[in-house]
């Protein structure tokens, strides 16, 4: 119990301090455009950003389910990395803790690169190609393939963008039904509000 | 020797017939999923250019525009959109301070675009500003993406010089891949397409082609390119005489560069 109080103490210290970092910023933007260091303005805005990103992605994290199939979420695991631009940000969480079973989760959010795979989604013949393969999650298009695993066995995942976010869940191990079953779990009206 | 430069030419003589195929095919496809009818759409693409309109497609008798103004183009107000942003964080609203964050930095973007254009001279090597071609684009992404581009043209009848500055583009790393790969050599031999030199100390490389003309890049700093592209320039020392009139140390002043 103590320790739980004391993670929750932790969890709302960080949340403070990134607020703050948030109104530091936002302040140095204003202080900047207000004497015309337009350059520097601009600079703390992109802050600002890095700053949204990295809060937007733990609430992302708060929302996903606790358990994938048989597997509890590895909370240690949970990391975002990365800020807007080309790479965008990426939201990553597991489920279970033997590496080669884990099924994994990854979120890249404001990523122009995702546009492409929107493309591919939206010519059906092209998305339902050999190993690709269309379904809906949560009535979102999304795309399942087939990929080798160890020792030649087939393994899935699915891919499913929201604009310029990309969804990827990876589980190795699991049969194509069992992977989409696993992505239906996934609350991605409420992560695409959270992304959009 | 021979016969292997042979069979390589063959072997790339069938594959861009493999590719052309694939294409042709693809195009097909697409077009059939899209109901597009090929002949019917060359036969009218003469007659009226907006028959390749998606929004027009099988739809007869659609009038044509011949009013309105366009679209306002005022830039967002970036004080306004940094107070609607430090508003909808406190709300909790993430997605919409975020929004607000990347409209201010669209805002403050085409200010610092306008302001470099202010910047420029109003006449190069005799050639004139062209104001009708001055354009400021901001994608709004900010950071690695395509970020802040500026343009401006000087002509003189045939002769034109551009003049583009892109800050915080991705692409650049293109060019400065041109100074750290030893792959990209010059030659002393045969026809010199390209070379690096130096303006106003920044380390730059010029181009020259036939039918372009001059193209000069300058990486500046961390994250700017400059690009001049000259048309009709009588020679190398012509088209240099036109660029070093642009002084590179103001722009890096005003972008923050280093």
């Amino acid at each position: 119990m103590k320790k739980i109080i004391f993670l929750l103490i932790v969890i709302a210290l960080c949340s403070q301090s990134q607020a703050q970092e948030f109104a530091k910023r936002l302040t140095e933007a204003k202080t900047a455009y207000s004497s015309g260091k337009l350059d520097d303005s601009r600079f703390a805005m992109e802050q600002m950003l890095q700053e949204l990103d990295i809060i937007t992605g733990k609430e992302v994290l708060k929302i996903l389910p606790a358990k994938m199939g048989d597997k509890a979420a590895n909370t240690k695991a949970d990391n975002v990395t990365g800020s807007s631009g080309f790479f965008g940000v990426i939201i990553h969480r597991e489920y279970g803790t033997i590496d080669s079973s884990n099924v994994d989760l990854e979120i890249i959010s404001n990523s122009p690169l995702v546009s492409s795979l929107n493309a591919l989604l939206s010519v059906p013949f092209m998305g339902s190609a050999g190993d690709n393969k269309t379904i809906k999650i949560s009535g979102y298009k999304a795309l399942v393939q087939k990929v080798t695993g160890p020792n030649e066995r087939a393994d899935y995942e699915v891919q499913l963008p929201l604009n310029t976010t990309l969804i990827t869940l990876k589980a190795p191990g699991l049969s194509q039904d069992d992977v989409i079953k696993l992505a239906n779990t996934l609350p991605v009206a409420d992560i695409a509000k959270m992304l959009q | 020797m021979l016969s292997a430069a042979n069979g390589q030419g063959i072997l790339k003589k069938l594959k861009d017939k493999a590719q052309q195929a694939t294409d042709k095919m693809i195009d097909k496809k697409i077009d059939d999923a899209v109901g597009v009818d090929n002949n019917s759409n060359n036969n009218n693409s003469n007659s009226n250019s907006n028959s390749t309109d998606m929004s027009s497609v099988g739809r007869k008798g659609k009038p044509s525009n011949k009013t309105g103004e366009g679209l306002i183009s005022t830039p967002p107000n970036v004080n306004e959109n940094l107070t609607t942003a430090d508003a909808s964080f406190k709300a909790g609203k993430y997605s919409d301070a975020r929004y607000a964050t990347r409209q201010a930095m669209l805002g403050v973007q085409m200010e610092i675009g306008k302001k470099l254009l202010d910047g420029l001279p109003e006449t190069i090597s005799g050639l004139k500003k062209d104001a009708s071609s001055d354009k400021v684009t901001s994608a709004g992404w900010g950071m690695g993406w395509s970020g802040l581009t500026i343009q401006r043209d000087y002509n003189q009848d045939d002769k034109q010089l551009s003049f583009t500055i892109a800050n915080n583009a991705m692409w650049m790393q293109a060019v400065n891949m041109y100074f750290t790969n030893s792959g990209y050599m010059q030659t002393s031999g045969g026809e010199q397409k390209w070379k690096q030199v130096r303006v106003q100390d920044e380390k730059a490389i010029i181009e020259f082609d036939a039918s372009s003309g001059y193209k000069l890049s300058v990486p500046v700093g961390q994250t700017t390119l400059l690009i001049y592209e000259g048309v009709n320039f009588a020679n190398e020392q012509d088209f240099m005489n036109a660029v070093n009139q642009i002084k590179i140390d103001s722009i890096k002043k005003q972008l923050g560069e280093k």
